[in-house]
């Protein structure tokens, strides 16, 4: 068993290993123990073989491809580096930095006139919306004006009404209402003057066609007449004649008339 | 002029420094080639082994653990070899079967030397142990690293592969 143990330790004892009891261990041994001699002989002959087997060298193609696939991935890596630090720091943030920039102005452009279109809309909606409310005061004023117990009041909202340049129906027969029924005689005049502007609509003419049958006033007769007679109304035609055939009609109105007639017809 | 060990090197590479690379393989290639040829007898096969197991080196970089280089080296080339050959083994053959496989080979060459010959006679663990410890002259601690033993354990084995070793080339000369 002592054998072996030496055995182990012989490698460790040619390679100078062992420590300096193991070592005198050894030699004591060896100087008893021929087969430990003889192994140990042995063992240095296999060491000294191996020492000496030749190394064989790789052909160049080795170390040559190696040096390729190191330059490749030195390529690899310091291009993934230099991405991530300054090159593209440096270039993309001047571009980024150009293009935020840009942005902005557009985004601050766009906003202000996007701000002003709306703006000019609601400007537009509210102008809107207070000739509307204007309009519906005028109106209603105008036509609570007309209903007032006063005259000079009535003649006030028959006079509104020509700031109108579109009145509507509501106001338009009011106007009618005034000229034909009202029983203030400078009411009426205001009227059928008002009404003179608005001569172009079918009711307005009959209106006023209707009013030369019931007006009794000369005056407002008059104007009635040279109205019609200035736009030719032929439907006046009749009105004008049963007019002029009444007992009641003054005189200078039937002169008046006798103008205007043959003009009509 | 003051040398850098192969760990510093390897540090360095790992952190980014590849030129480290080729001081290392300057190094060591030739050990790693001639532990292939040892093992495998094939000079083809073992350049390009080598030639996988510096690539390795270089891609898996960052993996390097700060151990001893010699043994990471070395157990790259242990593994790429293995993985080598199983997948070559087609007919399912483990790295054992390496020994009979060189015996047929060798036999008619002359090219081998009678050690050469003697070792591929040796398991595949006792031809490692000496081609490591007694070629490339690694340490019985980074040894152990390499094979996953302990050194002591490896010690002992390196001894009695030496022993079949003699014992072989011996009866044939």
């Amino acid at each position: 068993m002592e054998k072996n143990h030496i055995t182990e330790l012989l490698p460790d004892y040619l390679d100078s290993l062992l420590t300096e009891t193991q070592n005198q261990e050894v030699e004591s041994h060896l100087a008893d123990c021929n087969s430990c001699s003889i192994e140990l002989k042995e063992l240095e002959s296999i060491i000294e073989v191996i020492k000496n087997e030749s190394r064989i060298v790789p052909s160049e193609s080795l170390r040559s491809n190696f040096y390729k696939q190191l330059e490749l991935e030195k390529q690899n890596s310091s291009k993934t580096i230099a991405l991530d630090t300054a090159y593209k720091q440096k270039k993309h943030s001047w571009t980024n930095n150009l293009l935020k920039i840009a942005a902005s102005v557009i985004l601050l452009v766009g906003v202000y006139f996007f701000g002003k279109q709306q703006q000019v809309e609601r400007s537009n909606e509210e102008i809107a919306k207070l000739t509307d409310q204007s309009q519906a005061f005028k109106q209603t004023a105008v036509l609570s004006l007309m209903g007032n117990q006063s005259a000079s009041k009535r003649i006030q909202g028959v006079t509104f009404i020509e700031e109108f340049a579109e009145p509507d129906e509501a106001i338009v027969s009011a106007l009618k209402d005034r000229m034909l029924h009202d029983e203030n005689t400078n009411v009426r005049r205001t009227a059928v003057e008002v009404l003179s502007t608005f001569i172009t609509s079918e009711t307005v003419k009959n209106s006023f066609i209707n009013a030369l049958k019931t007006e009794k006033d000369p005056g407002i007769q008059i104007t009635i007449i040279q109205i019609l007679g200035k736009i030719q109304e032929k439907k006046a035609a009749a009105s004008m004649q049963y007019l002029l055939e009444q007992e009641d009609t003054q005189p200078y109105v039937k002169d008046e008339l006798e103008s205007v007639l043959p003009n009509i017809i | 002029m003051y040398e850098p060990t192969d760990e510093k090197l390897m540090l360095q590479a790992s952190n980014g420094n590849l030129d480290n690379l080729k001081i290392l393989f300057e190094r060591h290639h030739m050990h790693v080639f001639n532990f292939l040829n040892k093992m495998c007898g094939d000079k083809m096969l073992s350049e390009d082994i080598t030639q996988e197991v510096f690539y390795k080196l270089m891609k898996y970089r960052a993996s390097y653990n700060n151990g001893k280089f010699v043994s990471w080296l070395f157990t790259i080339a242990r593994n790429t070899l293995n993985t080598h050959f199983r997948r070559a083994a087609n007919n399912h053959e483990d790295i054992e079967a390496l020994d009979q496989k060189h015996i047929t080979i060798d036999e008619p060459k002359t090219d081998y030397s009678d050690l050469h010959v003697a070792l591929q006679k040796l398991d595949v663990s006792d031809r490692e142990l000496i081609i490591l410890n007694r070629f490339q002259e690694i340490k019985y601690a980074e040894l152990a690293e390499i094979v996953g033993s302990t050194p002591g354990a490896v010690k002992t084995k390196v001894s009695r592969a030496l022993q079949k070793l003699k014992t072989i080339y011996f009866q044939n000369t």
